[in-house]
């Protein structure tokens, strides 16, 4: 299978006045097109560092990484913007969804930004709500759902762009364990029709779930589980 | 765990986007964000509205004046002046202004075959107060006593019969030309007029014509007042008060063109000093009003003091646009997690930089939009009461509107700024 990720030397430090910190030591890492892939680790292991790489939401001091063939170390920030609006789907722990706007229009967000025309827009939002199995909520605003079906939500903006890989920081942290399940559910069912998906989580349960565990530690990679 | 709809894979698209999404989109983002606070966007707004609105009407009002002043200087003729009777000197000592009068109709009719530039002269002897009778009506009104050359100088036209004729004036007939309002005081609209009497003082008058209207000039209603012969004006109600002649207030001087108003001014002066015996350094006994003059003068103050109002005006709008840039910094600080969630799902910096400043521009130009609005009506409704013309110059509304959106671009520019500088992570985990 072809990769998704290629990660070779990845380091990642901070400038803090006079010293300098490292977060990311040398991280070669890569995942596979259909993966579904856990990073495991302590507070301060690197993980969500990394997760902010892989992510596109921040830039490696060095390293190579290639994301679907397309080599992003030399892009600009409006070029990571690109990748991230049509290569990346975000999970995160709080849902993050926005308070003003319903479950339908917070879907339509990232096809503003990919310029998708208003008709199908709606037509592409409202399709991803139903396979959710929220076809019934679509104008609902994120305080009158349930923390999980805020996350079932953000779930489907994460897809509705067609991402190449979904990533998901955290995304049962915030939801008790009955809905934790359901999600974790829904994230596998998603990984089994092709949605290559890598998770941060700290928890073993569901990191189980998952294919592949990656373990960090102080900024390494420690041990990859098959 | 229901069974997803749609088991095959998605396939994914990968074509290239613009990287700026469409003004309608952000237009539509930012209205639907600023209709969401309602309060807050229209508290926005009200700086703008207010001082837009402001500009506007004080820019009306202040060229409706203007225009009203010169229809005033065409209504008088621009080629006019006017010589009142000054103080009276006994021995050199001025007595005041008033306490008798200086000029007569001997200077006025001296003046019309001395003066070249002069082309009319028509001397008048005014009281006002004066109560008229009819039947059980009883009016006061404004008592002019005057010469056959006054109503073609001031346009006078008469609706009935005629004014009086020189015979009238010779021989010092009671016979009165009434304004229209004064006639509508004194008759029924239906009643004839012509050959009634009427009581001026106490002293029988008869109605030889009324006037057509000719509204009101400098707040003076000009149809409230009567004309009667300046001979039996100084006769019987004035009384003659002159050392010699007819004694009168002052008269008007048509000059035979505007550009002869000058020399004309320079040769009544002359000629009334050798006639009242004025040798240089003393003072003269008469004035000479330049109405076109004065009225210049009040349009010119006029202009510039619009100028400055509108001016003082300006300053509120600054003022509304420092409220809209302050609002803005709060709102980018408010919504530091919605701009990371935004930038997330692949929004660029020029994306939320231009949703932040149409947010801005929207709020500015809506409220000038509406202030032009207001202002126009603010600006009709002054118009309609103080009764001057109603004009809003086009230049005025598109400068209101250009300025609200400067004002606009000016205060968002800082805020949007700020918004687009963000960085994704840290606007992400915000609170």
């Amino acid at each position: 299978m072809a990769n998704m990720i290629s990660m070779e030397g990845i380091t990642k430090t901070y400038h803090l006045g006079e010293l300098d910190v490292p977060v990311l030591k040398e991280v070669d890492l890569s995942i596979e097109d259909g993966e579904y892939v856990a990073i495991m680790g302590a507070s301060g292991s690197g993980k969500s560092t990394l997760m902010n790489i892989i992510g596109c939401l921040d830039r490696s001091t060095s390293g190579l990484y290639i994301l679907d063939g397309r080599n992003l170390t030399t892009l600009d920030d409006d070029g990571l913007a690109d990748i991230r609006n049509q290569y990346i789907g975000f999970v995160f722990q709080q849902f993050n969804l926005l308070p003003r706007l319903t479950a339908l229009e917070n879907v339509m967000l990232p096809m503003i930004y990919a310029d998708v025309p208003r008709s199908q827009r709606l037509k592409s939002a409202t399709d991803a709500l139903e396979k959710i199995g929220l076809g019934d909520r679509l104008k609902n605003r994120p305080s009158q759902l349930s923390g999980g079906q805020q996350q079932r939500v953000a779930i489907a903006r994460a897809l509705v762009n067609h991402p190449a890989l979904v990533l998901a920081d955290e995304p049962t942290g915030a939801l008790d364990s009955q809905t934790s399940r359901e999600i974790m559910n829904l994230l596998t069912e998603l990984n089994q029709q092709g949605t290559t998906i890598a998770l941060v989580t700290h928890d073993a349960t569901v990191a189980a779930q998952t294919k592949r565990i990656i373990h960090m530690q102080d900024g390494v990679i420690v041990e990859a589980v098959n | 765990m229901k069974q997803l709809a749609n088991p095959q894979p998605i396939t994914r698209s990968r074509r290239p986007r613009k990287r700026q999404t469409s003004l309608s989109e952000v237009l539509i983002m930012s209205a639907e964000t600023l209709w969401s606070n309602k309060l807050r966007t229209s508290l926005t707004m009200l700086g703008v509205v207010i001082g837009i609105s402001s500009v506007i009407t004080i820019t009306s009002v202040g060229q409706g004046v203007q225009k009203s002043t010169e229809l005033q200087i065409q209504a008088l003729g621009t080629n006019v002046m006017m010589v009142s009777a000054g103080a009276a000197r006994t021995g050199g000592i001025s007595q005041g202004a008033g306490s008798a009068s200086t000029l007569t109709w001997e200077d006025a009719q001296a003046i019309a075959k001395q003066v070249p530039a002069a082309k009319a002269v028509s001397a008048f002897l005014q009281r006002g107060s004066i109560q008229v009778v009819r039947g059980n009506t009883n009016i006061s009104t404004i008592l002019l006593g005057t010469d056959l050359n006054y109503p073609i100088m001031k346009n006078i036209h008469p609706q009935e019969g005629l004014f009086f004729n020189q015979g009238d004036l010779d021989a010092g007939r009671p016979v009165a030309f009434l304004g229209s309002k004064v006639r509508d005081e004194l008759f029924n609209p239906d009643e004839p007029t012509i050959g009634t009497d009427l009581r001026i003082r106490g002293k029988r008058y008869t109605v030889v014509g009324v006037a057509e209207s000719k509204g009101t000039a400098g707040g003076q209603d000009l149809d409230d007042i009567i004309y009667i012969p300046l001979t039996n004006m100084s006769a019987q109600i004035v009384g003659n008060n002159a050392l010699t002649g007819v004694a009168i207030n002052g008269f008007w001087l048509e000059a035979s063109d505007a550009d002869q108003l000058n020399s004309a001014q320079f040769q009544v002066t002359n000629i009334l000093r050798l006639r009242h015996g004025i040798h240089p350094s003393a003072v003269d006994d008469f004035r000479i009003i330049n109405l076109v003059d004065i009225i210049t003068t009040f349009s010119s103050v006029m202009g510039s003091l619009t100028l400055m109002v509108g001016a003082i005006a300006g300053i509120s709008l600054i003022v509304g646009g420092i409220g809209i840039a302050n609002i803005m910094l709060v709102s980018v600080m408010e919504r530091t997690r919605e701009i990371g969630i935004r930038k997330a799902v692949g929004a660029t910096s020029r994306d939320i930089l231009s949703q932040f400043l149409t947010e801005s521009i929207v709020i500015s130009t809506v409220g000038g939009i509406i202030g032009v609005g207001l202002g126009i009506g603010f600006a009709f409704t002054a118009a309609t009461i103080f009764k001057f013309p109603f004009i809003v110059p086009l230049w005025s509304i598109g400068a209101g509107l250009s300025l609200s959106f400067v004002v606009g671009i000016l205060a968002g520019g800082i805020p949007a700024r700020n918004a687009a500088k963000l960085d994704p992570i840290t606007a992400l985990h915000s609170e």
